[in-house]
């Protein structure tokens, strides 16, 4: 994708305002809640800290990349499930965390999945059933 | 704004010197990118020289735009400079590890930053090189003006790359911190240790806390203390208190009070210590 913007401007805000893709959501803008969240070359980065001129001719993977041919990815399929969205603001961050640890990792045990999100902050949930659909997500993507 | 993503070191000097001071050198911008921002930026994260980890003749060299998660995982990084893993591994979240760097953790300047503290507790030096391609090597302690602020001036200096000697037979290093939460969160004490074995004594240690002063802070005299003596109950409780007399802490309203602090860092370096020497007593031919 090619736009014409200033290389301060954040990732987050040439996502959304720029080229009209509102999954990624904004928070804090400060790197400390993971609502941003982006897959920056394969790893998940917040996309409220990264000036888009370092962007240059690199991949980004936004949470609008996730599903195919009108069907949702097994990591949202197991959220869903699972009942691990109550508001959804935190969501497609999480999921976005949760795809690059199964990108790096297709088996992770509780503990890493437990660091993967542990830079995503969720209000309403108790995090249990966030953990336990991404575990269902790596079985089911094992098969 | 002008970003230009440096190809090597050469075009990233030049751009800096054409820049007049108006440019700056940035690398993952997790720091910078929440303070003003500069006219103009030159990326560093891409350079050979700013992103390898390698060992030549006997010294480990890590570039300074190498990032928290790869240093944390990287198998020389964890055989040879343990401290440096772990405390790279501490930092922020997994989205700030994958994009801050070991330089700019340094040259942010942060009393209590935990790639920092690791560093200087291994006892790594900083190479720098400016505009007009001079060259310079420095402890990386000695590299903090004041509170917050860097001697290192990013408009004219790269720092290109750490320089560790790696611990060997009978040597080991650790990192420990305490902090409110697991994950950003930042410390309320840091420390880092490295110590040399000879036959169950010390030969050669280095203790390092935060935050107490501007740059991470050397326990000289309670270095001293430990210089001949086995790392047993009795040393590791000498040096709590020997710590918390050496150094003298504040209190933060965000994160705890002194008297808290004070207890904290003699714990932690103890900690630290005993964990470097369990190392450094297992660790045979294969490092720490
Ligand atoms: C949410 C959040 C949580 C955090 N948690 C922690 C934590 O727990 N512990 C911790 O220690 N830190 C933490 N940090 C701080 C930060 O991530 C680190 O200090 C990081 O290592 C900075 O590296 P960078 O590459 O992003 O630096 P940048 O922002 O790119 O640069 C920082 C400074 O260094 C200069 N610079 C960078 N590289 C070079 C170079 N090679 N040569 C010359 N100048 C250079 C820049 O000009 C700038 O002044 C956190 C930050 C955030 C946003
Ligand atoms: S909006 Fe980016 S981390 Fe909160
Ligand atoms: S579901 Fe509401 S913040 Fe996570």
């Amino acid at each position: 994708m090619e736009t014409y913007t200033d290389p301060a401007e954040s990732l987050l805000m040439v996502l959304r305002e720029k080229l009209g893709l509102y999954g990624t959501k904004a928070g804090c803008g400060k790197g400390e809640c993971g609502v941003c969240t982006v897959l920056l070359d394969d790893r998940a980065v917040n996309s409220c800290l990264v000036p888009v001129g370092k962007v240059q001719g690199r991949k980004v993977e936004t949470i609008e990349n996730l599903s195919r041919g009108g069907k949702v990815h097994p990591i949202q399929e197991k959220f869903v499930e699972k009942g691990a969205v109550q508001c959804g603001f935190c969501t497609p961050g999480m999921v976005m965390s949760a795809y690059a640890l199964l990108k790096e990792n297709p088996r992770p045990n509780p503990d890493q999945v437990r660091v993967a999100i542990s830079g995503n902050l969720c209000r309403c949930s108790g995090y249990k059933q966030i953990e336990e659909a991404i575990m269902l997500a790596a079985d089911k993507l094992k098969d | 704004m002008s970003y230009l993503i440096a190809s090597s070191l050469e075009e990233a000097l030049t751009s800096l010197r054409d820049g007049s001071g108006k440019a700056r050198a940035v690398a993952g911008a997790t720091d910078l990118y929440l303070q003003e921002m500069p006219y103009g930026l030159v990326d560093l994260s891409f350079l050979k020289e700013t992103t390898v980890i390698e060992e030549k003749e006997g010294l480990m060299s890590l570039g300074a735009a190498v990032t928290h998660a790869l240093a944390a995982s990287s198998p020389l990084v964890l055989s040879r400079a343990r401290a440096l893993a772990e405390g790279c591994a501490a930092i922020g979240s997994p989205q700030i590890r994958n994009i801050g760097t070991i330089g700019g953790n340094v040259i942010n300047a942060a009393p209590a930053a935990d790639a920092a503290v690791a560093l200087v507790g291994l006892g790594a030096k900083a190479e720098l090189v400016d505009i007009n391609r001079e060259t310079r090597t420095e402890a990386v302690e000695n590299l903090y003006w004041t509170h917050n602020r860097s001697l290192v001036d990013s408009s004219k200096e790269i720092m290109v790359r750490f320089l560790i000697k790696p611990c060997l037979a009978g040597e080991g290093s650790a990192f420990t911190r305490f902090a409110a939460r697991r994950a950003l969160a930042l410390p309320m004490v840091n420390a880092a240790a490295r110590v040399k074995l000879e036959k169950g004594f010390v030969k050669e240690v280095r203790l390092v806390a935060a935050p107490a002063r501007p740059a991470p802070t050397r326990l000289l005299k309670t270095e001293e203390l430990v210089i001949g003596r086995p790392v047993n109950g009795e040393t590791i409780s000498m040096v709590e208190k020997a710590v918390a007399e050496e150094i003298e802490v504040r209190g933060s309203l965000l994160r705890c009070s002194a008297r808290y602090r004070q207890h904290l860092v003699g714990v932690l370096v103890a900690s630290a210590l005993k964990t470097a020497a369990t190392r450094a007593g297992t660790s045979g031919k294969a490092g720490d």
